[in-house]
């Protein structure tokens, strides 16, 4: 008898080859628009709106890659500005919520339900219910049009996903440990910093990982709190420019598209095998 | 021997810990949303040069005659339940269907299948937008060559075919996702249960729908409403594929929302809609949640 998994695996309900023809087909859809995303990008203004479009590139270049440094539009810096906004509130989202979601976990205090519920709350709320009174808050203080102003947009959906994330990996860790290391005369703060964190170092960066996605993938805010088209992100610029430059230029488009991409890929395949786990606590924990 | 929790009695309001998720929350939500409440009382428009004056339900009156509301409301529903529903389904096929696979050819299968999931929003937009083009879009060209359609179609500017077009976009981006959930959950069904039902020689299907879902349901029930959240809130996908048109026949809350307080300033108007989208929503995830009874 092997182990569980493995003969709970073998029960089958398709022919083998109605299983690896299905397997091929899935594949096919959720391959072939990033096959199609690629090789667009290699192709010339004029193959890639040609009537019967071209399934490798005829005439491969990179020019639709060189052009994005060289045109008019600065696409470097919205990609810097991208990470930059990202980046910051995955940093700022986690140092606030690592320690709330310690107490959340840990602690015992009165308004601990209220508190977990509230949270939860506001990480339901629709994104439009807060546009036009974020914009005036951001307005009186100053910040439209700047990156902090983006990062407190961004923020009202990365903080309160990072502090249930957050707490459903500290419930998973055992508080033997932080009972010997207060015994040994720890305070709270050193307990979670030098106990707790570096066991939960996987599900920090997977929590980080997704707050960077979302921002990333964030649309509405940069296109509403920003106004200098220098300062804007790339799906913001995307949508921006292609009103302009990118009306019939599909390749430079999809060049602009892998630029984009590029980054959220890496992040994800860095992570993926915590980002498994890490769904799997946050969403089934519960449940 | 000292405990981690003091005693009842002594408990305190809150944890010094949480207070600053509190604060940063209240000040970046809380205030807001108060805020929206008060803005959807007024008559108030950032272009208007008289100041914003109080005019009571006159908003809300004004929402339940718009046109252009219930038909957002009725667009809402319809992307976010259709596409939810449909991702639902193939993620749970595909789940079932590479269930047997392991070891690196499940690595690897689960890896590509993925891949759309670190695809950004705009960038989905525009590779359907493109790939939908009436000249020389991939879609249309494969149609014609397979001789299914005559003449190329206009999927994204005809305003019946848009809305479907655009779920197909996002509907491919959410698969991954019920996807890797639903594998999990498989993966943590009992062996014994399967033992069981097939020594009872439990037939494929009765397998999958008696033994398998029943264990699923919490799975499915919790990855569909964190879907039903992220789609209610999807400008990224519609906007950059049809700006909510053709007409308004892909206008979503979301998109009216902006609409009216970003290219008519009518930020009054737009926060009642928002406080109602609120509504809506919260009694939703309250029902959702009763019947998962999360602690």
């Amino acid at each position: 008898m092997t182990d569980p998994m493995r003969s709970r695996r073998r029960s089958r309900w398709l022919p083998r080859a109605g299983q690896t023809a299905a397997i091929v087909v899935a594949l096919f859809w959720s391959l072939a628009p990033v096959y199609w995303m690629l090789a667009t990008s290699f192709k010339t203004e004029l193959e890639a709106t040609r009537l019967e479009p071209t399934l490798w590139p005829l005439h491969p270049t990179v020019a639709n890659y060189t052009e994005l440094a060289g045109k008019s539009l600065p696409f470097l810096a919205f990609f810097l500005n991208s990470v930059v906004s990202c980046l910051l509130t995955a940093v700022i989202a986690l140092a606030i919520a690592t320690p709330a979601a310690y107490a959340l976990s840990r602690g015992r205090f009165l308004l601990r339900g209220p508190v977990s519920y509230g949270i939860l709350i506001f990480r339901m709320l629709p994104l439009v219910v807060m546009l036009a009174p974020l914009y005036l808050l951001l307005m009186t203080a100053h910040l439209l049009d700047s990156t902090a102003g983006l990062v407190v947009g961004f923020t009202t959906f990365g903080l309160p996903f990072a502090v249930w994330m957050m707490k459903s990996f500290i419930d998973a860790v055992p508080t033997e440990i932080e009972e010997a290391a207060r015994i040994d005369g720890c305070g709270r703060l050193q307990i979670l910093l030098k106990v707790v964190l570096p066991l939960v170092l996987p599900g920090l960066l997977t929590t980080a990982t997704f707050v960077f996605m979302e921002a990333w993938n964030n649309l509405i805010y940069p296109l509403t709190f920003m106004t200098s088209l220098s300062k804007q992100t790339l799906p913001a610029a995307l949508v921006l420019s292609f009103t302009g430059q990118f009306k019939t230029d599909w390749g430079g488009m999809m060049a602009a598209s892998v630029l984009t991409t590029l980054p959220l890929m890496v992040a994800f395949f860095a992570v993926q095998r915590s980002i498994v786990r890490g769904l799997v606590a946050g969403a089934l924990a519960g449940a | 021997m000292p405990s981690l929790s003091p005693r009842p009695g002594r408990m305190p309001w809150l944890d010094p810990f949480v207070l600053p998720t509190v604060a940063v929350l209240g000040v970046v939500i809380g205030y807001p949303v108060v805020y929206t409440l008060v803005l959807s009382a007024q008559k108030f428009n950032l272009l208007d040069t008289s100041p914003a004056r109080f005019i009571g339900g006159a908003n809300y009156m004004h929402l339940t005659v718009d046109p252009i509301f219930w038909s957002s409301l009725v667009n809402t529903a319809i992307y976010t339940f259709g596409s939810v529903a449909i991702s639902a389904a193939i993620g749970l096929a595909l789940a079932l269907l590479t269930e047997n696979l392991f070891g690196w050819r499940f690595r690897a299968v689960r890896a590509l299948l993925l891949m759309p999931w670190a695809v950004p929003f705009v960038v989905v937009a525009f590779l359907f937008r493109y790939m939908y083009l009436q000249d020389g879009g991939v879609i249309n060209a494969v149609l014609l060559r397979l001789g299914l359609i005559a003449h190329p179609v206009l999927w994204l500017n005809n305003a019946t075919l848009a809305l479907p077009a655009t779920m197909v976009a996002n509907i491919w981006t959410m698969v991954p996702f019920f996807f890797l959930l639903l594998s999990a959950a498989l993966a943590a069904v009992p062996g014994e249960v399967i033992e069981a039902a097939s020594i009872d020689r439990a037939g494929t299907f009765s397998m999958i729908i008696y033994i398998k879902l029943p264990f699923l349901k919490n799975a499915l029930l919790v990855s569909s409403l964190l879907m039903v959240i992220s789609n209610v809130n999807d400008f990224a996908k519609i906007w950059a594929m049809t700006e909510g048109g053709p007409g308004y026949s892909t206008t979503t809350l979301v998109v009216y929302v902006y609409r009216l307080a970003f290219e008519d300033f009518n930020f009054g108007y737009a926060s009642a809609i928002g406080v109602v989208w609120l509504v809506l929503l919260l009694g939703f995830a309250w029902l959702y949640l009763r019947r998962l009874r999360i602690p």
